[in-house]
């Protein structure tokens, strides 16, 4: 009896260990882990970024940034310029050609106490570093800017183009949207976007020149640093003319401090314009429509969308009827 | 003698795993995967069919190849009325198509404009990007289970709501203007305009595009189209820009 129980657990055993080992060779490679990304809304910090319904404020917050699953730190949602302006590169408050008063050199009325530090950090005097010829060149964009009579005199973004990848964020918020390998800036303004791969692959060859550049980066901690390269800077810098030439290097730093601010900082490399490198600096801060919507718990469904704003579509793209019939000015110092 | 029996089993069933696992090639059909297992529709696509200059079947012209139609089962079914105008803009093109003004091209067209895009998907993300080289245009697939907003909202390219359907990305698109074309050939829509997407995986790099078109103040019914969407595998290839607004003035810049 003792012999036949035995048998029969021994049987048992090998039918067992031979299922088990014909079930290990034949399954398919195991596919990632099926667990849902962390993202916002699932059990990540209600501070974090977009469209998923925050979690309630009695919740304990998860520690800042939640990570992605291919290690990104999450600073995902719309984020805009603490102080918004492109009129004057230095100080945002002002208007264009940082004169006081919006209507330029005629409507001003006396130097203002300035309310920001110069956006331009590490010159003597919070001046862009040009050239002699360049700075020339830049004063008679600016000077025709007020009453522009030929179409160079026209500010790019008056014909919504794409203002390059520095600019580009003093005009309207931005979403940062990541994915696997990848942060997205889908600019709100004339929906331009930026696409900043991280995997170190090389630039595209030189011979190419793009209207927002083109980016590298990778993330340091909680900053991105995005090398920009390739740029036509056809997008200028400011309403006042500023500039850089196409061989302008870009690298760029956002250093996200919390949930709601961050640091922009972009450094100019252009010899054949500038006496030296120079850097642009300005604060970020989460969205207002974003807070509002609830992604730092205060309320709303955290659904923001960011729509369609088809700028060039809607404007009237007849260049000439955006000129002055002044007098045509007589040539400036041409670029170089 | 149970044991050796045993032994023999687990050493034939190890050899048997061994044979499966070393043996047979990777199985080239294997679909690339999100992490939620859905068919992983990342990647940079192009379209190779000349659908762009006229959907239907039609012959060759300078500067214009000749092409096999991509409507299901027929041509595009007018109305009697908007037969005569696809006829009026045919004969207007050159002027009237909105892609002469660089305008944003709507949906489905943005799609086989001929231009590349690239498909950004991340399960557990809210949305599907895909972000077009064809003057910048963006669109985002929203996948939360959101529904359109409150309309009618006269977008370019429209409002888009997507799910799966088992391997299928399905993408809802309502909210349109009447202001795009459907190609160069004149083919056009109203606003009521509404465009049923499916976007499918048929390996790793193809996928069968299909577009149900319904406007019922154009159409005598709702109609389709299908064509195939090949994945740019070039090394180290990205999509770039094509920012035709500037072409008339961009020498006056910087």
């Amino acid at each position: 009896m003792k012999m036949k129980a035995e048998r029969l657990r021994n049987f048992k055993s090998i039918v067992l260990a031979t299922t088990l080992a014909l079930l290990i060779s034949l399954s398919p490679t195991p596919v990632l882990s099926q667990n849902p990304d962390s993202v916002a809304g699932k059990g990540v910090p209600e501070q974090s970024a977009s469209g998923k319904n925050a979690l309630p404020k009695t919740h304990a917050a998860a520690p800042w940034p939640a990570h992605l699953p291919d290690g990104q730190p999450d600073m995902q949602g719309v984020w805009i310029t603490a102080e918004y302006g492109m009129s004057c590169l230095k100080d945002p408050s002002r208007g264009v050609g940082c004169f006081t008063d919006h209507d330029g050199p005629n409507g001003d009325n006396g130097q203002l106490p300035r309310k920001f530090a110069s956006r331009i950090i590490d010159t003597t005097d919070g001046e862009i570093p040009y050239q002699p010829w360049a700075k020339a060149r830049q004063q008679y964009l600016l000077v025709n800017y007020f009453a522009p009579s030929m179409p160079e005199f026209l500010d790019p973004q008056q014909l919504c183009l794409p203002l390059g990848p520095v600019r580009q964020f003093t005009w309207h918020d931005v979403q940062i949207i990541q994915y696997d390998g990848y942060v997205i800036f889908a600019h709100e303004g004339g929906h331009v976007y930026q696409i900043i791969p991280l995997d170190g692959h090389p630039h595209v060859g030189p011979k190419i020149k793009l209207w927002m550049g083109d980016s590298r980066g990778h993330w340091e901690d909680n900053t991105l640093v995005i090398d920009v390269t390739n740029n036509n800077s056809k997008g200028r810098l400011s309403r006042a003319g500023d500039f850089a030439s196409d061989k302008v290097h870009n690298v760029v730093r956002i250093k996200f401090i919390d949930a709601h601010h961050a640091r922009y900082e972009a450094v100019f490399d252009d010899p054949s314009v500038y006496t030296k490198p120079w850097t642009f600096g300005f604060d970020l801060k989460r969205g207002i429509m974003e807070q509002t919507s609830g992604t730092d718990g205060s309320g709303g469904d955290g659904n923001y969308e960011q729509w369609e704003e088809a700028c060039y579509e809607g404007m009237n793209n007849d260049v000439d009827r955006s000129l002055t019939t002044a007098a045509t000015v007589s040539a400036g110092p041409a670029q170089k | 003698m149970i044991r050796k029996i045993a032994i023999v089993m687990l050493i034939a069933a190890a050899g048997f795993s061994l044979e499966v696992a070393g043996s047979s090639p990777p199985d080239a059909t294997q679909l690339p995967r999100a992490r939620d297992g859905k068919p992983n529709l990342s990647g940079i696509w192009q379209v190779l069919s000349p659908a762009n200059f006229d959907l239907e079947d039609h012959s060759a012209q300078a500067g214009v190849p000749a092409g096999q139609g991509v409507v299901v089962d027929g041509d595009i079914p007018y109305q009697d009325w908007a037969l005569k105008q696809k006829e009026k803009n045919y004969a207007n093109r050159r002027t009237l198509d909105p892609e002469s003004k660089c305008y944003l091209l709507g949906v489905p067209r943005i799609t086989y404009a001929g231009h590349p895009f690239q498909v950004f998907q991340g399960s557990g993300a809210d949305k599907i990007t895909i972000l077009y080289e064809y003057a910048h245009a963006s669109r985002f697939i929203y996948m939360n289970g959101t529904d359109h907003p409150a309309g009618h909202i006269d977008w370019w390219m429209g409002d888009s709501r997507g799910h799966w359907q088992g391997e299928t990305l399905v993408v809802d698109d309502t909210d349109f203007n009447d202001r795009t074309w459907f190609d160069r050939a004149g083919d056009f829509h109203s606003d009521q305009l509404h465009v049923v997407e499916h976007y499918t995986l048929t390996d790793p790099d193809h996928i069968d595009y299909s577009a149900t078109i319904e406007d019922p103040k154009v159409f005598t019914k709702p109609w389709s189209i299908d064509l195939v969407l090949y994945r740019r595998k070039e090394k180290n290839v990205q999509i770039l820009d094509y920012e035709c607004p500037s072409f008339d003035i961009e020498k006056y810049y910087p």
